[in-house]
């Protein structure tokens, strides 16, 4: 696992150690990677349902669903959720399939400020932030946006901060098999800022590094300084 | 002194809100209604837990706050099995499967998160400010800035959140500074919508205080802009309620504008 292997099968595992990493989730990856649990179809069929089950919400809230300013509220806020989980609409290979290069390039790419909006599982409360991201193609390249739409992905949907940085990583890996990946996030997330402790200007950041990203720390620090430096 | 006030406190418009006695934020819903629009101004003080009308008269000092409360905590604890259910057909409905070990518990912390977001329906602006009110011979600008805000928008029901700037020049009572922020908090933690939040606010110091003027400015970024729809991230909206003497002297609104920015 440390890139000294001279044979060249050896060398080979080597360079894919991290991909042990990618087996052990191999089975939620794959639910996340290349299965589409909701079929874009499916959610004009699904919205009365939802419209009801909102419906309830304010009445339950005590509020008063006839006045005017609630009237179309459970059709938008149904649609509204739909929008922001449409990350299980889509896979990775949808949006990859056309835009992976042979480029003879082996030094770091970095895509860095990638806005995110995604929603806390746990609460349904919106967090939000930051990711950079930075790969060392094995003379693979994506197109830039392509890692914009993975995080888009994986973001619009019931996420904890830790699996979301974990899928990027994992999913950029799979698509192009380069010699390392890494994804840094850092977000506000409303269950905490807006309920719970509120505490206001309390940021997570969380990181995957895989690859000659986990194994070189040189290698990681130029990321780093890179990505954040403004 | 009285004419004037009236005039400032209606709004152009006159809305028809039918019966909004009994909603939470029901008597700011079609604004407040002008006096030859039929409804009687009453100025007899109403028994306490008489239900607010619709057509409230804004200046008729402590009255209007006598309005029951909507909502207690037995209220919220009698609703959660119900909004926990909903919150599962959430769930099932945008194709998760609510029995995973990260959505199991889910329904119910989404259902407390919701009854929190909206806690201002349970409280009363009468409860928070009853003796933080008192006598004292100030009559300069006293402002309190950056006060965080989060609320709710009613249409989509996503977060907004913000800053609040309160100034108002006391006529002999002053109020106590955290209870400016409580009445945001009251207001805020609703679903609501900007301009009327602000109105609110504004409306609950004169009435507290009978200020010689209130001036709230909010500065908000709304999620359902920034997070869906247009998704513009760094859009941000304000508004602004100027009432009294900050509506009539430019050179008082101006004051408080500039100082809001430092």
């Amino acid at each position: 696992m440390n890139g000294l292997c001279s044979d060249p099968v050896e060398e080979f595992n080597c360079n894919k150690a991290f991909s042990d990493l990618i087996v052990e989730n191999k089975k939620t990856a794959a639910i996340f990677m290349h299965e589409k649990s909701r079929k874009e179809a499916e959610d004009k069929i699904r919205l009365p349902t939802l419209e009801a089950a909102y419906t309830s919400i304010l009445r339950d809230l005590g509020e008063d669903t006839d006045r005017q300013g609630l009237l179309r509220t459970p059709l938008r806020a149904a649609r509204a959720m739909q929008f922001l989980t449409k990350g299980y609409h889509e896979t990775i290979d949808d949006i990859l399939n056309n835009a992976i290069f042979d480029e003879d390039h082996d030094e770091m790419v970095i895509v860095k400020d990638i806005d995110m909006f995604s929603l806390c599982e746990h609460h349904l409360v919106p967090f939000f932030g930051k990711v950079h991201i930075g790969y060392i193609p094995n003379k693979k390249v994506v197109g830039l946006s392509k890692l914009a739409r993975i995080v888009e992905i994986f973001s619009r949907r019931l996420q904890v901060q830790e699996r979301l940085t974990k899928q990027i990583a994992v999913g950029i890996s799979e698509a192009l098999q380069p010699k390392g990946v890494a994804v840094v996030i850092e977000a506000a997330h409303m269950c905490m800022v807006m309920r719970g402790v509120q505490k206001m200007n309390s940021r997570t950041v969380t990181s995957t590094m895989l690859g000659i990203y986990l194994e070189d720390p040189k290698t990681r620090e130029e990321f780093l300084t890179l990505s954040q430096t403004t | 002194m009285e004419p004037s006030k009236q005039i400032q406190y209606t709004s152009n418009e006159v809305k028809d809100t039918g019966d909004s006695s009994s909603v939470p934020n029901g008597h700011f819903d079609g604004l407040v209604k002008r006096p030859a629009g039929g409804t009687v101004r009453t100025q007899t003080p109403q028994p306490p837990g008489a239900e607010c009308s619709s057509h409230r008269p804004a200046n008729a000092g402590m009255e209007s706050w006598r309005e029951e409360r909507t909502r207690s905590v037995e209220d919220n604890e009698m609703s959660l099995p119900s909004l926990a259910a909903a919150y599962t057909t959430i769930l099932r409905g945008l194709g998760e499967d609510p029995q995973r070990q990260g959505l199991l518990k889910t329904p119910w912390r989404a259902a407390t998160a919701m009854q929190f977001f909206t806690k201002g329906y349970q409280e009363k602006i009468i409860d928070v400010l009853n003796d933080a009110i008192f006598d004292e011979d100030h009559d300069e600008m006293v402002i309190v800035k950056d006060i965080d805000m989060f609320s709710m928008c009613e249409h989509h029901l996503v977060p907004i959140f913000g800053r609040v700037h309160i100034g108002y020049l006391p006529n002999k009572r002053v109020l106590g500074l955290s209870k400016l922020a409580r009445i945001v908090e009251i207001y805020s933690r609703r679903l609501q919508v900007q301009e009327r939040l602000t109105k609110q606010i504004a409306v609950a110091i004169t009435e507290a205080l009978q200020p010689t003027g209130v001036g709230v400015v909010i500065e908000a970024t709304h999620m359902c802009m920034v997070m869906r729809g247009v998704q513009k991230m760094n859009s941000k909206t304000v508004t602004s309620t100027m009432l009294g003497v900050f509506r009539e002297d430019p050179k008082t609104r101006d004051e408080f504008l500039t100082l809001i920015r430092s």
